[in-house]
Formats: C-alpha cells, structure tokens, sequence
C-alpha cells in the first residue's frame, strides 16, 4: 500500500504529519482554516498563552529590569550597568561563588561515584533485587522541606543531639555541626547527598541493567576479572547517562537554596551563602533596602554561566557519548 | 538485557561458582544492604518513633526507646492544634491542579507540535528548547512581581493557586517529551484515522491520547513530586497560612511548636508519599517509570 | 419588556457583585466597612487565639458596621518588606520603632493625623514615644502600642539548682559571668545564652551589651550619620562574649537563636539567663507554655560610667497606605479599642483584663510608659486584682528600671547596623580565632554605606 501512494506523490518534500502532500494552495485565511491551520492554533493555545505568560515573558524582564533600579513606588529607571557592577563589588558575591562551587564539588564527590559502586553491586543481586531499590529511593520520597528539618534535629550541637549521641557510642565527638564555619556546608551535603542519591542509584540501575551481557561473557572468555570488566565495559557502556547525569547533577547543585536557606540561613558568618540565597537576599530578604535590580542581574550572571558551561560541556563530551 | 535472577551479566557464570568470588560479592552486598537499611530507613524510624514520644525525652536522650512510655497526644495535637490535615489538604489540591495544566499544556502542545505540524512549528520548539536550557532562577523576581500585579488585567494572583499551577504549566521539559513520545507513533495510525474521516480533535481524543498512556504517566509523577516538592514559590505567593501547602508551613511554626508536636507533624507529612510510594513502587521504579524514562 | 427588565436586573445584580469583590480591602458595600487587622504570630496557642476571637466579638458588638477579620502576623525584617511590596500586609500591622518612621517618610503607612487628633486621650502621651510614631513632616503614621526596655531573663529552677539565691539575680556584668559558669557546671544547661541569628536580632543583642557598657553605634542622624560600630566598649562586650564561649564554655553549643528560638529554649528549661525585651513573658506563656514558677526578670548590669544606657524600643500600630476614608476611619478604631484603650479607660482595661484572664492570658507583664508617668501608674492599679503573671520574681526588673537611662536604638538605618553586625556575633561565637578589629572594621564600613544611601 505505501508503494502506490507514494508513486501518487509528487516529489514536494512534506514537512506536515497529516498528508496534504499535493501543491500548496493560495494562502487565504479560508485555505489556512481548511487546511487544518485554526486546529493547529487551536491546539497550541494553552502551550502559548502558558509559556508567553509564565516563562518567555519573565525572561524577557529579567533581562530588562537587570538595566533597572526598581522600587515599588515609583515607576524603573535605567541604570545601565550599574546593577552588574553592583553586585561584581559586593564583598557577598564571591563568597557566594565560591561557597556554591565547593558544595557542587563536595556534592559531585559524594553524589556521584557512590551510587555508581552501589547501583553495580546491586545489579549483581540475584534475588531480591527490588527491596535494596526501595531502600535506597526512600529518602528521595520524602519531602525535601521535612528532610532537612530532622536533619537539623539530627545536626543539633549540644551533646544530646541525635549524631552526637550516636557518635558518643564510638567514643566520638561532640561535634559543632551548622555552628561551626567549617562544618556547615560539609553538613548540608552530606544531607543532599542522603536526599538524592537514591534517584541517581536507580537511574544508574537502568542503564546497567541494559548492558548486553554478551559484552561481558566475551570479556570473560578473554581472561578479564569482575574490575576489569567494569572498568573497560560497564562504564564506557553508561558513559552517556554517567555524562548527563554529570552536568544534570552540576547544574542542580549551583542552583542550591533549599539546604543554605532552611539549614543555616548562609550562615554561620555566611558560610553556607549560596549564589542562589544571595539572589534571594537581594530580592526578597533584605528589610527595606530590597534590589530587584541586582536579584535580576545576579540570576543573569548564574544563567550565562550555566548555559555557557553547557554547551561547552555537551560540545566536549559529543565524541565521547553513545548518541 | 539480562535474564531476572541472574544478575547483570558483570559477574560470569564461572566467577560466580569461584567461592572468594562469591562470597566476597555477597559480603558487599550484604554490607550494602545493611548500608541501606541504616541510612534510608534509619531517619524515618527514628522520626516515627519520637512522633510520639515525649519532647523532653527526645531532647535528652534522642536514641532512647520510650523511656518515660509514649506520647500519642503528640500527633492529635499535630493534627488538631497545628491542623496538619488542613495543610496536606492543601498540598493535595495544588498537586492536582498542577498536573492537570501540565497534562493539558503538554498534550495539546506536543500534539499540534508533532502531529498537526503548523508551518511555525520549528520556531516554537526552539523556544521551548532554549526555555530548558534557561535555569528557573532566572524567572524568579519577574515572576513574582507579575504575579503580585498582572500586566494587563491588574489583579493579583498573591494567595490564589492559580500562581502556582500556571507558571508549574510552562515546563518545556514536559513537552518536549511529550512531543518526541508522539513523534514516535506510528503514522499509519493517523492517516488511516484521517481517511476515515477524523478531525484533528477526534484524532487527538480518540486515538492519540489512549496511546500515549506511558508517557502520560512519567509526566503525571514528574508533575506531581515537583509539586509536592516545591518551597520557594509557594512561600513566596501563598501569604494567607490557611493556603499554604505543608511544605511551607512547617517551617514557619517549627519554633511555636515543641519538639514532639512537630516531629509528629512532620511524620504526618511525610506518610502519604511513602505510602504511595511503597504501594506503587513496582511500576514507578521498573520498566514503565523512570527506568523507562532513561531509555527514551 | 419583561425581559429587559429582568436583564437589567440581572446586569446591575452582577455588576453590584463584581465591584464588591475586587477591592482588597474587601468592602462589601456602602454601609459595612471590612477590615483585617494583625492578631497573633503563627502558631499560638487555642486560648490564646480564642482570648483575640473574644475581643474582636466585642469590638464588632461596639461596632456593628465594622467587620475585622483577624490576621496571623509576625514581624521580621525580611517577610514584611515582601508583604509590603506584595500588598499582602493587613490593614492594621504592627511596626517596630526601628523602621516606623522609615517607611512614613516613605509613604508607606496611612497618615493618621486628623483621626488622631480626634482622640480623647491624644494630649496625654509620652512625646518621645509619639515622636517614634511621627515622620520627617511631622505627621503621624503610626501609634505606639507598647514600649519595652531590654532586660535579664533568669530562670530560677536552675539558679537554685546550682546553689544561687534565685531572688539575688547578678547585678554585674563579672557576675553574670560568673553565675553562667556556675549554672554550667552544676547543671549542664548553658548559664547564658545570646541570640546570634542573622535575622539581625544577633546585631540587636550586642547593640544591648554595648549600650550597657557605655558605648553607642552612631553619632548623629539620618544621612548623615557617622558610624561608631567599632568603638572601644564594642570590643570589650565581644571580648567578654569571646571568654564566656571558649573560655567558660557556658554559652552551649547551638548559635543561630533568634527571638523566638531563645524564648523556645527558655521556656523549655534549657537556658540560664539571657538577655531580650521585658515584654517577652507574654511570648513565652502564649507560644511556649513556660512554667510560670520558673521565670525571673531583672535588669540589665549598667556600666558605672555618664553614657551607660539600657536599650529601649517598641512597637507601633499603624495602617496600610491606600485604604479609603471609611476603611481609615475603621482601622483607628480598632487600633484605640484593641491597643490604646485598655491604657486610658479604667473600664475597658478591666473588662481586657477579666478576658485576658479567663482565657488564661498574662496580665501585667513589665511594660513601659506609652502615655505620661501619672497614667502609667494609674493603669497599674486598675488591673492590679486581675494580675496573674508572678510580679513578684519580676521585682528586681520593676525596682530598678526606672533608675535605668532609657537609649532608643540606633537612629540611622537601624536594620542594616544590626545586620552588619551579625557577622561580628556569629563568628566571634563560632570561630575561636576570630580576628574581631578586623570584622568590626569591615561591619563599620557595612553600615556606614548604608546609612550613607539611606537604606
């Protein structure tokens, strides 16, 4: 049957799902209707009216009012860059910056490798595979907002704090937790790492499970042992969920808030200020002297730097993964 | 793939008969498992067990089991003073709202995108895919002021649900999955729907959606987990307490509630996800569920 | 015709309802007069919220065309900013004195002063309190509803168990330092604890040591104030925190407490003494059930020195801009009924004092004078038989505070001073090696560019 309609077509490359396959009438409002047109716009209302309203026209603004000072009685003025260079000379700015590299590094040094050791032991599990699977998804289950809130029961200082009672039994401790500059933004990662790493192990899981197992047994005719085979079959055979999962998980981290926010406040002595809880501050936290302004220019700076890290990422790792 | 009960394939069938082999791969495992069971199920027991337990005990001696017997008053006033149930309400109603524009933004959207194809259809989904590239931070202040005075109509959505659900609808990931889902269906389908006569609207009804049940499904849980999830937002526009979800109130009466009254509260919030979570486990972690997901 | 008629009335019937239902200050119509007003924090107690229930049913019986819808309400600095960019405030709010006049000069309180004047008992208030609720063009936006010094909560279970004369609190600064350590030793709960949470009640609290040494933050007003942060009894009031923490180790190991946190502690038996307003008794018997046996109060330590002063501030009423006449008109007398009433009517104090105690409310927590020494004292017999809270541990406060030199906190971008010196607090307490000349030289510099801008 495709045979014959296709012989019936005329060479016109067809770029329409539904076939209208012969020469393109006058466009009139008319033809546009019948042509299935009304229906298509139709269709595309909700996503248009949606997206301009909620999504494509805040962008356009942030993009405006970071050339703004903006208060809320009188109408913006344009400050030109002013509200850039404001925040490039904050003291808080590179505090910020470098506060949220080191919690992506720690989160990316926690978060990462140890699911993988995980979910491949657990793709080895011959019975029972599905309890160690709901074990480790639970965390992730629960709502980020309790999470940290018994987290920070658990992270209390006093010596009868839930950890340092725990550690007390090994002779450990006590220790500062969030008091102390030090060990604030190691604690709140250990948190994220808790909250999170259940989904990357299933998702891990996945991929390995789809390995072909003829990959392996030829390895093993070769003479190759378990590591072996895991270092030079498993992982370049995930490499392209292990490299998106990578920048997913980069890109996730330098917009933490929740954590510095409800944990320590981007204390103790801003400790735990993150780029997006200065954004915060400046938009919303600071008593009277609120700066949509540099709020604005602030989530300009991280958005470019992120779209810029990107593409140089996916351009870089485009020979090394299995598209 | 690899066979069910057979493990993955990494470990030969040979290997596996080696005893140090096996019995160090076991150990692991086993390691593993008790790792698990510690770290995933620890926290929420030990919050299950102080929900009602005594604040005074679980302030001095957090790890102990019931010294002083238990507190059942705990979660009534959890329920009663704090009005946990009126708070969870709330949650349920926004996370039903969201996925029911989600559902609708996606479907209509992918449809007209992948299967009516309009002449400016490539325009719009490079938008769409610029959108995903743009962190969501990026909206915040804007979104905000728009929500607290709307452009044209001059009313504001401060305290309505509709701030949350229509800017939770512009999620272009949704759509863009949606769109390749339907990219993927078989085109036979359509045109022999088409010869018999069928509209676009009848096409979309009665044909595309009952096939788009899988990927339907990805995008409910997405849609709602993000919703259940979210802090930022709601805090910012649901003002009035009465309308707040539990993920925002409980942070603002943590320090006008004791100890053990929270805690209870916290467990409360957290029963109906774990719930669900355990009861729809299968299909959510397996094949059809995230997994799935990956593979597409 | 019929028709037509009844389409008319149909249109007007919805057009009435339509342009009954946008106003946010939800009038309903010509004649009733819709109001909300700020009533407790969030998460007070049912008797509580029942004692607010009880006056606001009194309030409408007095005024049957006024409808006042109670509000949760809390001031901190960062949600009433968004609430006031967001219009989400109630009609009548509460304001510290620190930033009153801030946003009167701004425009953003209702100008109260023509139904001010209607008062009867506008002639009888403290002119500098007033002064806190007046702007730059002398109008008032705002009326003092409470006025507090900073004083020294103790708790006297844990004096008692370590061995001290609950009814002989510390007079000296060396004294607190002491008995801290003592109630550490003894008791393994922390003899003082400090607010050091960066919601800037960790810049108000060392304002309130420094005060109490002889040192003051700014020197002049407005603009073109100049800051002092980093003056010599700055240094020694952090010094003295410096050696409380590491060295006695009596200052316990949680430092990001904040004016509710440390009052949660308190009433929970895990505080020896702290420092925070007089007035927070009432938080602590409304919010956190503290043991009423448990509780003393007395004044700050004062540096034998010309310019040793005890922190003083309050809290103000006032009205959201943009409200209409009758909606204004309504919101003052609220604001007279609820806040202002009970002070200057025998009357109604006692009947505020009656419901206050049938819902187990406190009656005669310390406050100080809003109207003039005579009325003060005056309201203080009133409400004497319905007193309910244990004055008498509340004694060494009352003897002494009137011998105090009340200081208002800083005049200049009081907020940003505080929170220049969050930082100094948080790592003095949390880092033994602190450099604090050098901090104090950064938050000086903080809080001279704001007061510089005017923020």
């Amino acid at each position: 049957m495709t045979t014959v309609d296709q012989a019936r077509e005329p060479a016109l490359p067809s770029k329409r799902g539904l076939s209208r396959s012969y020469a393109r009438p006058r466009r009139t409002p008319l033809n546009w209707v019948r042509g299935g047109g009304l229906a298509a716009f139709l269709f595309l209302l909700p996503l248009l009216f949606v997206f301009g309203a909620f999504s494509w026209y805040p962008i356009v603004r942030t993009a405006i009012m970071s050339f703004q000072h903006t208060n809320f009685v009188e109408a913006p003025t344009w400050v030109g860059f002013h509200n850039f260079a404001a925040v490039w000379h904050d003291p808080q700015f590179p505090i910020a910056v470098k506060n949220t590299a080191y919690f992506a590094l720690l989160a990316l040094i926690f978060g990462y490798p140890i699911p993988l050791v995980a979910a491949v032991l657990m793709s080895e599990v011959r019975k029972r595979r599905g309890i160690y699977s709901v074990l480790a998804f639970l965390p992730v289950v629960i709502p980020p907002v309790v999470g940290v809130l018994l987290w920070k029961t658990f992270y209390d200082a006093s010596s009868q704090g839930v950890f340092n009672t725990i550690l007390h039994w090994v002779g450990l401790g006590p220790y500062p937790w969030l008091q102390s500059q030090q060990w604030a933004m190691p604690s709140l990662v250990l948190y994220s790492t808790w909250a999170n790493a259940g989904a990357t192990i299933i998702i891990y899981l996945a991929a390995l499970i789809g390995v072909n197992p003829e990959l392996y047994e030829a390895a093993s005719v070769d003479g190759a042992g378990v590591l072996r085979k895991v270092w030079h079959i498993t992982l370049p055979q995930i490499r392209g969920v292990l490299l998106v999962t990578l920048i997913l998980q980069i890109i996730g981290t330098a917009q933490v808030f929740l954590e510095p926010y409800l944990f320590t406040d981007g204390g103790p002595v801003h400790a735990t200020l993150t780029v997006m809880l200065l954004i915060y501050n400046y938009a919303f936290g600071n008593g009277l002297a609120i700066d949509y302004g540099k709020a604005t220019a602030l989530s300009l700076m991280l958005a470019g730097f992120l779209v810029v890290f990107s593409l140089v990422y996916l351009r870089a790792t485009r020979s090394w993964s299995t598209r | 793939m690899s066979r069910p009960g057979s493990g993955g394939g990494l470990i030969s069938e040979i290997e596996w008969h080696r005893p140090r082999t096996r019995w160090g791969v076991r150990t692991l495992q086993a390691l593993l498992l008790v790792g698990l069971v510690v770290i995933g199920l620890g926290p929420i027991l030990w919050l299950a067990k102080s929900a009602i337990t005594p604040t005074l005990d679980t302030l001095t001696h957090p790890m102990a089991l019931f010294p002083h017997g238990a507190a059942w008053s705990n979660l009534s006033q959890a329920w009663n003073d704090v009005h946990v149930g009126r708070y969870f309400w709330n949650t349920v109603v926004i996370a039903f709202g969201s996925w029911a524009v989600q559902i609708v933004v996606a479907t209509t959207g992918g449809f007209a995108l992948s299967v009516l194809r309009p002449r400016y259809a490539p325009i719009i989904k490079g938008l769409l895919l610029a959108t995903l590239f743009i962190p969501a931070i990026v909206l915040l202040v804007p979104l905000y002021v728009e929500v607290v005075h709307l452009p044209l109509v001059h009313r504001s959505l401060i305290n309505s649900y509709w701030a949350l659900w229509l800017p939770y609808a512009a999620s272009a990931f949704n759509v863009i999955l949606v769109t390749r889902f339907f990219d993927n269906l078989p085109r036979e389908i359509f045109e022999a729907a088409e010869i018999d006569g069928a509209g676009p609207f009848q096409l979309f009804w009665r044909i595309v959606l009952p096939m788009s049940k899988p990927i339907l499904g990805v995008v409910s849980v997405f849609a709602v987990l993000a919703s259940w999830k979210d802090f930022l937002w709601p805090f910012l526009v649901l003002t009035n307490s009465n309308k707040q979800p539990l993920s925002v109130r409980l942070p603002s009466i943590e320090l006008q509630t004791s100890l053990g009254v929270f805690l209870a509260a916290m467990f409360i919030a957290c029963l109906v996800p774990i719930v669900g979570f355990l009861v729809f486990q299968r299909s959510f972690l397996g094949g059809t569920g995230l997994g799935g997901a990956i593979k597409g | 015709m019929k028709s037509i008629r009844v389409a008319m009335i149909v249109a007007a019937a919805v057009l009435l309802s339509i342009g009954a239902s946008t106003a946010a200050g939800s009038t309903r119509s010509a004649k009733n007069v819709g109001i909300s007003v700020a009533s407790l924090i969030p998460g007070s107690t049912p008797e509580a919220i029942k004692q607010f229930n009880a006056q606001v049913a009194e309030f409408e019986k007095k005024y049957p065309t006024i409808k006042v819808k109670p509000v949760e309400y809390q001031w901190t600095a960062p949600t009433f900013a968004a609430k006031l960019a967001a219009g989400t405030l109630p009609t009548v709010f509460e304001v510290p004195f620190t930033d009153a006049r801030t946003l009167g000069d701004h425009g953003q309180l209702a100008n109260l002063t023509p139904y001010f004047k209607k008062l009867p008992y506008h002639k009888k208030y403290n002119k500098a309190v007033l002064a806190e609720g007046t702007n730059a063009k002398g109008q008032i936006i705002a009326l003092p509803k409470g006025a507090y010094a900073q004083a020294l909560h103790y708790n006297r279970a844990l004096f008692k168990q370590a061995g001290l004369n609950p009814n002989k609190p510390p007079t000296t600064w060396a004294q607190i330092r002491k008995d801290a350590r003592i109630i550490t030793q003894k008791t393994g709960k922390p003899g003082y604890v400090e607010m050091a949470k960066n919601d800037n009640t960790a810049g108000w609290i060392l304002t309130t040591l420094v005060y109490s040494l002889g040192g003051r933050m700014e020197k002049g007003i407005g603009t073109h104030a100049k800051a002092t942060l980093n003056n010599k009894y700055t240094v020694q009031a952090l010094n003295m925190l410096k050696a409380m923490r590491w060295t006695d180790n009596s200052m316990g190991s949680n430092f990001d407490l904040g004016w509710s946190d440390i009052n949660q502690a308190f009433a929970a038996g895990q505080v020896g003494m702290y420092i925070s307003g007089s007035d927070v008794y009432t938080n602590l018997v409304q919010a956190y059930q503290v043991n009423p046996s448990t509780y003393g109060l007395t004044t700050i330590p004062l540096a034998k020195n010309k310019t040793a002063g005890v922190l003083g501030g309050g809290t103000l009423a006032a009205v959201r801009p943009n409200v209409n006449k009758s909606q204004l008109a309504a919101a003052m007398k609220w604001i007279s009924f609820f806040y202002e009433q009970p002070l200057v009517s025998k009357k109604q104090a006692i009947r505020n004092a009656k419901t206050l105690v049938a819902n187990k409310q406190p009656v005669g927590v310390p406050a100080l004078p809003l109207f003039n020494k005579k009325q003060y004292n005056l309201a203080n017999t009133w409400i004497k038989p319905y007193i309910n809270v244990p004055i008498g541990q509340m004694k060494p406060f009352l003897s002494g505070i009137f011998d105090q030199t009340l200081v208002p906190e800083p005049e200049a971008s009081t907020q940003s001073v505080y929170a220049a010196l969050n930082a100094v607090v948080e790592a003095v307490l949390t880092n033994r090696g602190t450099n604090v000349t050098q901090m104090l030289q950064e938050a000086n510099a903080q809080a001279q560019a704001a007061i510089k801008q005017g923020s």
